[in-house]
């Protein structure tokens, strides 16, 4: 029985890193999807709907009522949200205006890192596609923003200042920050699948790899979901008041 | 002559690519992780100094100093990607 453990977990090794891909023809153009990544991705938006529902059960709808357990545990968690995301913002309006985007990133990316230490599935974050797909998000966002915010004429300013011929530095930050920001959590998540995986093929398959899912998926995973979020808020508070 | 004697030995040219790839990931994380790593232990001091000066800024610093390390950490991130790619894609 033992064996047949060890054997399983050799076919993880084998297939690290290997991924499903449906390929779609359009006529000449191929589309390839990363089957596991968007079922990931589906089952984190599930749990996520699923515990809204299951959590709006819990409030009482005249306010002015004792609070229930669940609403007061909720109104902890938003207060906790808007004092370490929405806080850093610097214009009140700004933090009223972004908190629910903000928020909904950083519950969406610690789900994402939280699935992979259940068995059977995998972070979606893993896939460079989909962190890629959010920073792109924020990006969009925070020009968008700036553009709104600002008048469109600042916008465009803002790419010559200080000098004219800062140009090309401010094009390249403007690339730059989406792809570091996608990378960033991409490479931790990824680095952090890896080392479980090695580690509980090749070292120690029955004690420690509990030990490590906490460290790399719950502890490095919430703490790069908070940054994740946390370098969004910096991204749009930069484009729109720097 | 030397093509017989490399038969021999057993060492093709794709043997020593795939020592080459283990060893350059292997210089790869190990000299990109200096960086970061003194970078991030700075932060670290530097915060810690701050909050045992002033106890009551600990939330605000302890933000900013998770913040800094993240960005700090972004070139340690991409020579782990490097690393990654020559060990699994190349």
């Amino acid at each position: 029985m033992l064996k047949a453990i060890f054997d399983q977990l050799a076919g993880l090794l084998t297939h690290l890193g290997e991924k499903r891909i449906a390929i779609l023809n359009l006529g000449g153009m191929e589309i390839r999807f990363d089957i596991m990544a968007i079922l990931m991705s589906w089952v984190v938006i599930a749990l996520l709907v699923i515990l809204a529902l299951f959590l709006r059960r819990g409030l009482r709808q005249p306010v002015t009522e004792k609070p229930s357990r669940t609403q007061a545990a909720l109104v902890a968690l938003i207060d906790l949200l808007k004092g370490q995301l929405a806080g850093n913002f610097a214009s009140e309006r700004l933090a009223t205006m972004m908190f629910p985007f903000v928020s909904t990133i950083f519950l969406y990316v610690l789900f994402s890192n939280w699935l992979g230490v259940l068995p059977y599935m995998q972070s979606p974050t893993q896939n460079v596609n989909i962190t890629l797909g959010l920073a792109l998000l924020v990006a969009v966002v925070s020009h968008v923003l700036a553009a709104r915010f600002n008048g469109v004429r600042k916008w465009l300013k803002s790419f010559i200042e200080p000098y004219p011929f800062m140009l090309p530095i401010n094009l390249v930050g403007m690339v730059a920050n989406p792809l570091s920001h996608a990378f960033r959590l991409f490479g931790n998540i990824l680095a952090g699948t890896i080392l479980v995986t090695v580690i509980m093929v090749k070292f120690a398959p029955i004690i420690l790899p509990p030990a490590f899912h906490i460290i790399f998926g719950l502890f490095f995973g919430g703490i790069q979901a908070f940054v994740f979020a946390l370098l969004a808020v910096a991204y749009i508070n930069v484009a729109v008041e720097g | 002559m030397q093509e017989a004697q490399a038969v021999v030995s057993g060492i093709s040219g794709a043997d020593i690519a795939l020592a080459a790839k283990y060893i350059a990931a292997g210089l790869c994380m190990g000299i990109g992780a200096i960086g970061p790593a003194i970078g991030e232990g700075l932060a670290a001091a530097h915060a810690l100094d701050g909050m045992a000066r002033q106890p009551e800024m600990q939330g605000a610093l302890l933000r900013t100093m998770v913040l800094g390390q993240a960005i700090t950490e972004t070139t340690g991130i991409y020579s782990l990607l490097i690393a990654i790619v020559l060990l699994f894609v190349v």
